[in-house]
C-alpha cells in the first residue's frame, strides 16, 4: 500500500531519534554546532565565491549572528569612548544597538516597499552577517588607533566598509526590478556608512 | 448489481479511473480586509512606486527651485522614498559634520569629545521637519482650505524641499561663521522659494490659504536657526 500524502513511518522515528539526540548532547556540543553554522553563513555571505546557488542558504536565515556581532560593536565602541562619565558609553552603546536593528528593519522595508519579493528576516539576517567586517575594523582601531595618525585609521575604515557594502549590495540589488536598484542599495550604503563613521571617531 | 464502470473507464494497468472533476477548482483565501488600511506595508507601496531617473529629476526641480514645475515632475505620483532618505542623508551630515566642524575649531585636539546629543537632536528635528509639520499642514490645506493637494503630496514636497540642505551642511562644515551663514540662508531661501512657488496656485486663491505660507516661512527659518545655534555653533574662547 502506498503512502501517498503521509510521510513512511520510519521517519517519524528518525525524527524521535534526533530529538532525544539534541537533548542528550552536552551543552558545549550545541554551542559548537551553533558556533559551526554561524561560521559557514558568515564564509558564504563575505565571500562571493562561496555562493553558487544565488543565496538559496540564506533561507535558513538566523539571527545569532547579527545579534553576536551587534554585541560585539556595541561593546567595543562603548568600551573604547573616552568619556568622564559613564553616560556616554551607555549613550554609545544604545546608539550602535539602536542602529543596527532599526537600520536593518528599515533598509529591508524599504526594499520590500520597492516591490522586493524577500522574507523580511532574510535580509535582516544577511544585513547582520555583514556588520562583522566592521567589527573587525572596530577592534583594529580600539586596539592601535592611538598610537595610528588618522590618515592611517581611514585605511581599515574604508577596507571594511567597501566589504561590508558589497558583500550586501549583490544581494539587495537582485530583490528588486532593475530601474530601481539604486534606490533599494543606497539605503544599505548609507546604513554601514553610519557604522563604519563611529567605529572610526570613537 | 454495481456498475464499475465500462472497459473504457480502465487504465493501463486494469484499475478502474474514477472521474476526475474537469473544472480545476483552485482555493484562494479572500484577503482579509485589514481594521487598518494605514498600518499595512501594501498601502505605502504606491508611494514606492518610482524609478532612479525619477528621484534624479524631482532632486533637480527642488534644486531650481524658482521653477514651479515639482507637481509636473511627480506628475500625480507623490513618492515616500525620496523624504525617507533624504532626511535621513541629512541627520547622518547633521550628526558627522556638526561634531567635524567642532573639532576643527577645537585647540586640544586629544581630549576632544565626541557630543552623541547631536544624533537625538537631529532625529527628532529633521523628522519633524520632513514628516510631522507636512503631514499637519497638509491636513490643515485638505480638510479645512479644501485644497485639491493631498495630505503625501505636501509630505514629498517637503521632503524634496530639504535636498537643499544635503549640500548646505557639508559646506557648513567649514568654520567660518560668515561662510555658514552664507551658506544656512542660501538654503534657506532655495527651500522656502521652492515650496511657496509650487504651492502658489492655492496660496493665492484666497486669504486664508495665503496664511499657509506663514507657518511655511516660519517653520523654515526655525529650522536653520536650529542648525546654527545648535550644530554648528562656534565655540568662543572664555576668559576666565
Amino acid at each position: 500500500m502506498e503512502y501517498s500524502n503521509q510521510r513512511p513511518p520510519q521517519n517519524y522515528s528518525q525524527m524521535d531519534d534526533q530529538k532525544t539526540l539534541d537533548l542528550e548532547e552536552s551543552v558545549s556540543e550545541t554551542i559548537m554546532r551553533d558556533l559551526r553554522m554561524i561560521a559557514f553563513k558568515l564564509k558564504y555571505v563575505l565571500i562571493p565565491k562561496e555562493q553558487e546557488d544565488n543565496g538559496k542558504e540564506l533561507r535558513n536565515w538566523d539571527l545569532w549572528g547579527p545579534l553576536i556581532f551587534c554585541l560585539v560593536l556595541a561593546m567595543t565602541l562603548s568600551f573604547k569612548a573616552e568619556s568622564t562619565t559613564t553616560s556616554t558609553k551607555s549613550d554609545v552603546f544604545a546608539i550602535i544597538f539602536v542602529l543596527i536593528w532599526v537600520g536593518a528593519f528599515i533598509v529591508t522595508l524599504n526594499a520590500q516597499l520597492l516591490g522586493g519579493k524577500v522574507s523580511f528576516f532574510q535580509s535582516v539576517c544577511l544585513l547582520g552577517y555583514c556588520v562583522f567586517p566592521i567589527n573587525i575594523e572596530a577592534i583594529i582601531i580600539a586596539f592601535f588607533g592611538s598610537y595610528l595618525p588618522f590618515v592611517v585609521k581611514l585605511i581599515p575604515v574604508l577596507l571594511c566598509f567597501a566589504w561590508s557594502a558589497y558583500s550586501s549590495v549583490g544581494f539587495m540589488a537582485s530583490l528588486v526590478p532593475p530601474h530601481k536598484k539604486k534606490l533599494a542599495v543606497y539605503p544599505v550604503f548609507l546604513f554601514y556608512l553610519f557604522l563604519s563613521w563611529f567605529s572610526l571617531i570613537v | 448489481m454495481q456498475n464499475f464502470g465500462s472497459n473504457d473507464d480502465l487504465d493501463e494497468k486494469g484499475h478502474v479511473m474514477t472521474e476526475q472533476p474537469k473544472i480545476k477548482v483552485k482555493f484562494e483565501p479572500k484577503p482579509k480586509p485589514s481594521a487598518c488600511p494605514i498600518c499595512t506595508v501594501e498601502y505605502y507601496q504606491k508611494f514606492f512606486d518610482i524609478e532612479q531617473r525619477d528621484v534624479y529629476m524631482r532632486v533637480r526641480c527642488s534644486l531650481l527651485s524658482w521653477k514651479p514645475e515639482f507637481q509636473q515632475c511627480v506628475a500625480k505620483n507623490p513618492d515616500l522614498w525620496g523624504p525617507l532618505w533624504i532626511s535621513t542623508t541629512i541627520i547622518f551630515i547633521l550628526f558627522a559634520g556638526g561634531n567635524l566642524s567642532r573639532f576643527l575649531l577645537e585647540e586640544d585636539k586629544k581630549h576632544f569629545q565626541y557630543e552623541y546629543n547631536y544624533m537625538y537632536v537631529a532625529v527628532f528635528l529633521v523628522y519633524a521637519m520632513a514628516f510631522v509639520i507636512p503631514i499637519i499642514l497638509g491636513v490643515i490645506m485638505k480638510y479645512i482650505l479644501k485644497s485639491e493637494l493631498g495630505v503625501f503630496d505636501i509630505v514629498c514636497m517637503y521632503g524634496y524641499s530639504l535636498s537643499v540642505y544635503i549640500f548646505v551642511l557639508i559646506l557648513c562644515i567649514i568654520p567660518y561663521n560668515e561662510a555658514q551663514w552664507f551658506f544656512l540662508m542660501s538654503g534657506l531661501a532655495n527651500s522656502t522659494i521652492f515650496l511657496l512657488v509650487n504651492l502658489w496656485d492655492f496660496i493665492k486663491k484666497s486669504k486664508p490659504a495665503l496664511m499657509i505660507a506663514i507657518p511655511i516661512i516660519v517653520f523654515n527659518v526655525a529650522l536653520i536657526l536650529c542648525f546654527k545655534f545648535y550644530f554648528f555653533r562656534l565655540i568662543y574662547a572664555v576668559d576666565d
